[in-house]
């Protein structure tokens, strides 16, 4: 696979939010009563961020390793704050993998993206029902 | 009953077909909606309008299924992709072109119960993540982002409604 500087940039980036939003996972899997939403979420990031790793070494590049911890928005203590910061790792994944759609022209990649943010986008508004967010679904994930 | 207010719906339809059907079904649809090389993005427009005028026909019925959210959120991919649309018309080195004609703003009747409702919501959410996937690897990097947040979108208010 050959893929744009641009490109490679891009999933890169989305590489680092799915690191991230494995770290996470694990981070409130003690709080968040819903333990088989956890585990599928974090199964879902761990697979995600397997493939894209593969992709980019097909493309090329070197993956970039995870960071050793990783910042919540806000110190995660109890269900209310773990799911805050679900929904802000799912954002997070949101915008980057919206931003790999937007700098590739390559079928695969593009598909791959548009997998991912909307499963992110998925898991966000699942979040969001659950701790009673508002609104429930936002109307363009990624973009914001 | 009334077949002149079942217009976008009976272009979606036809689009639909045609996608299924292959060149004899788009002989008939091109009769019938006659821009040359019409903007693939004005589809998706109509869509999302029609999407919300039902959606918002649904909450005034049934408050509490989440279909308000629907109405408002289609309702913005709507403005989003018409304004796109408008954009691409206007630039001159673009030779996509918008059907011509303001969209026509017939009052949407709900159906009879809530379950048919949400099912009615529920289909026209997925045509509309199916419709913008299959466009999603022939537009442009600067189209691609807004249609794949318009079919994420769409997905979540399907996730609101189950």
């Amino acid at each position: 696979m050959t893929l744009s500087p641009e490109a490679v940039a891009a999933t890169q980036t989305a590489l680092a939010a799915e690191h991230a939003a494995v770290w996470t996972y694990g981070l409130v899997s003690a709080f968040v009563s819903d333990a088989d939403a956890t585990t599928r979420g974090a199964n879902a990031h761990r697979a995600r961020r397997d493939t894209t790793a593969r992709l980019l070494r097909d493309a090329g590049a070197e993956p970039q390793p995870p960071a050793a911890a990783y910042l919540p928005p806000e110190p995660v203590t109890d269900a209310a704050s773990s799911i805050a910061a679900l929904v802000a790792v799912e954002a997070d994944a949101c915008r980057a993998w919206h931003g790999v759609l937007e700098r590739t022209d390559d079928t695969d990649l593009r598909r791959s993206a548009l997998d991912a943010l909307t499963e992110s986008a998925v898991r966000a508004t699942r979040w969001r029902k659950t701790g009673g967010i508002t609104p429930v679904a936002v109307a363009l994930p990624g973009t914001s | 009953m009334i077949p002149s207010s079942r217009g976008p719906q009976l272009s979606r339809r036809g689009v639909l077909l045609a996608a299924a059907a292959g060149p004899l079904v788009v002989a008939c649809t091109t009769k019938e909606t006659s821009p040359p090389e019409p903007d693939p993005l004005a589809e998706l427009a109509e869509q999302a309008r029609v999407d919300a005028a039902l959606a918002a026909a649904v909450a005034a019925s049934f408050p509490g299924l989440g279909a308000d959210v629907v109405a408002a959120n289609r309702g913005e991919h709507a403005q989003r992709l018409a304004a796109e649309v408008e954009r691409a018309r206007t630039t001159p080195s673009s030779a996509a072109r918008s059907p011509s004609g303001a969209p026509s703003s017939q009052p949407v009747a709900p159906p009879a119960d809530a379950g048919s409702a949400v099912a009615l919501l529920a289909d026209a959410l997925a045509a509309a993540q199916r419709r913008g996937t299959e466009l999603l690897p022939d537009l442009p990097t600067h189209r691609s982002g807004l249609v794949g947040a318009v079919v994420a979108g769409c997905a979540c208010l399907a996730e609101v409604l189950a």
